[in-house]
């Protein structure tokens, strides 16, 4: 069943262009100046209950526009969203109880009292039940490890803490959707392993649709299923997170330790990186090189040690689709 | 009936969340109404002063000029208990706290009051008001029938929604403006400077700005002239006496509309 339906959503923001010092600010005044920002374009796409999609793309492309259109923050220009069946900005009160969200960057918490309070706080606004909200306490709490500190003001809690409560903040009405925005920003590894296990083993056992926007890799590639990537608005990629390397990973390196310091003729096509003195690592497109030949060519010319044949990361090749170089 | 009981209930988890937060400080919390009352004296007792060497002013002598400034207090520290969310809306826009209402399944303006109710300046400037009406209503000659209580709390109630519509309609703003603090300054504070003295006094210019455009007059001026009837009521129509209440609920409801309008415009504030 599809759960989340995006057709055609776009969204533009009017940015004012203040020109500098006092004359522009008056003249700004009488005759203000208008840029028109097009934040997410034309954007399509639809999610199953219960999938766990990872969302990225480079700052500023749209990735928080889009979940502030899903969440009912804004509403789109053109366009139709429905999610569950609501349409998030129309069915607002309705429909906001069925959603999580998480800011990284933002808490929910109450600054100056302890975490419980801001839970308390929670249970009478989400009308949570008392035996539901105990329950989910109790689970979440386990599972994050934080009966040690349930009982501190937040602002003395790590910036860690800080974060697994927020999320504890998020899912106590047991939402069917969450919304994770950068859920593990500054977070230690430790951490990071924590809240990536936490949600995990959440989606897979009580069957949440999940939504994740983070600029870490290691998040997509441990949590996600599956990958929508955007940039300057548009979707460029969308689909699972393995298709990734057969549609865009063409490029193979192959790292060779020679046996002794020597120089290498440039190779047609294949761009050649000095790892150290013995090591180089080279760079080619599938289509345009074949291994074998390149290998044997090596072989033949040098002695080498060791060769290393690896497939791109899926990290680089992220990098590689922001900047525009596959598509 | 379920429904009321609920909302009460979280109307009473915010209060409690509110005064824990500020018990967090104890001192602050309690110097804090004191620190209000003391400041808002001092203009009062300038007045004071000021005018124990005019005898009156327009024909008003020194208590009921503090009747008339009780208005003022008394009308502002009810509006201050459910309208400081209002008054701080530009900084709960650009600090996110507004896209965090919106997630929420309450409604916004009742968020917006409830999560802000300010019980400490409420104190302070409700308090000072209580006083000046105390020191001032026993000498004015006021004979308080059941007639003139009620017309006192219907003044009241409608004093405090002219001001709680001009602090939602300069919410709203925020939605297009983002900071509006300027326009606050300017049609609010220096609005409120003015109704501190009879609007009889002033200027053709201030007058009508007092009466038709930021009704000021109509929190304490027109609703102390009903109690007291000076002589300076001579150069308005008689009908301003009864219109505070009415005004009230029409400007709300005004500012509200142009609320519910704009919402739609909310850009949030980017990350």
């Amino acid at each position: 069943m599809t759960f989340i339906e995006v057709n055609n959503a776009s969204k533009k923001f009017r940015i004012n262009q203040r020109a500098s010092g006092i004359p522009g600010m008056i003249a700004n005044l009488f005759a203000p100046k208008y840029e028109y920002r097009q934040a997410v374009k034309d954007i399509s796409f639809s999610i199953e209950e219960g999938e766990m999609t990872g969302f990225i793309g480079p700052n500023g492309a749209g990735k928080s526009t889009t979940i502030k259109m899903l969440s009912g923050i804004l509403c789109p220009d053109s366009g139709e969203i429905k999610v569950g069946g609501f349409s998030p900005y129309k069915d607002r009160k309705k429909y906001v109880g069925n959603i999580g969200v998480v800011f990284g960057q933002k808490s929910q918490l109450q600054w100056d009292l302890p975490v419980l309070d801001s839970f308390e706080l929670l249970k009478a606004i989400y009308r949570i039940p008392e035996k539901m909200y105990r329950d989910n306490l109790e689970r979440f709490t386990e599972m994050l490890d934080m009966s040690g500190f349930l009982q501190q003001p937040v602002r003395q809690l790590s910036l860690g803490q800080r974060m697994r409560a927020d999320i504890v903040a998020a899912l106590l009405h047991s939402p069917k959707i969450v919304f994770f925005d950068e859920p593990t920003i500054g977070v230690d590894v430790a951490g990071k392993e924590t809240i990536r296990q936490f949600i995990r083993e959440l989606n897979e056992k009580d069957n949440i649709t999940m939504i994740f926007t983070t600029h870490d890799m290691q998040d997509i590639e441990k949590v996600c299923d599956r990958l929508i990537i955007i940039d300057e608005g548009t979707k460029v990629y969308d689909g699972e997170l393995m298709g990734i390397r057969e549609r865009f990973g063409t490029t193979r390196q192959l790292d060779v330790e020679f046996v002794q310091e020597c120089s290498v003729e440039p190779i047609e096509k294949v761009e050649i990186l000095e790892l150290d003195q013995r090591k180089k690592r080279f760079i080619f497109e599938n289509r345009d090189v074949k291994i074998d030949e390149l290998m044997n060519e090596l072989l033949a010319k040098y002695s080498i040690r060791d060769i290393n044949i690896s497939e791109p990361e899926i990290e680089r090749l992220i990098r590689r689709i922001y900047q525009g170089e596959v598509s | 009936m379920e429904n009321c009981m609920d909302v009460m209930h979280l109307i009473g988890v915010y209060t409690k969340t509110i005064m824990k937060s500020w018990f967090q400080y104890k001192v602050d919390a309690v110097l804090r109404s004191l620190a209000v009352f003391l400041r808002e004296s001092t203009g009062i007792i300038v007045v004071y002063f000021t005018l124990l060497k005019f005898d009156t002013l327009n024909g008003w002598n020194v208590y009921e000029m503090l009747f008339l400034f009780s208005l003022l207090f008394v009308t502002y520290g009810i509006l201050i208990l459910f309208f400081t969310g209002l008054r701080d809306f530009g900084h709960t826009v650009r600090s996110g706290g507004f896209d965090r209402f919106i997630l929420r399944p309450r409604g916004l303006l009742f968020q917006i009051i409830f999560v802000n109710a300010d019980w400490f300046a409420a104190i302070g400037h409700g308090g000072l008001g209580i006083t000046l009406f105390l020191v001032s209503a026993a000498k004015v000659g006021i004979v308080w029938s059941f007639d003139k209580v009620v017309y006192y709390l219907l003044a009241i109630f409608g004093g405090v929604l002219i001001q709680g519509a001009v602090f939602l309609f300069l919410a709203t703003l925020n939605i297009y403006l983002l900071e509006t603090g300027s326009l606050k300054e300017l049609f609010y504070w220096n609005a409120r400077k003015f109704a501190g003295y009879p609007v009889s006094i002033f200027h053709r210019a201030i007058q009508i700005g007092m009466i038709y455009i930021v009704p000021f007059a109509f929190v304490n001026y027109f609703p102390a002239q009903f109690l007291l009837r000076k002589e300076d009521m001579a150069a308005y129509p008689e009908l301003f006496l009864y219109l505070t209440p009415v005004l009230g609920i029409v400007l709300y409801l005004l500012a509200y509309l142009f609320w519910r309008y704009s919402l739609k415009f909310y850009k949030s504030s980017g990350n």
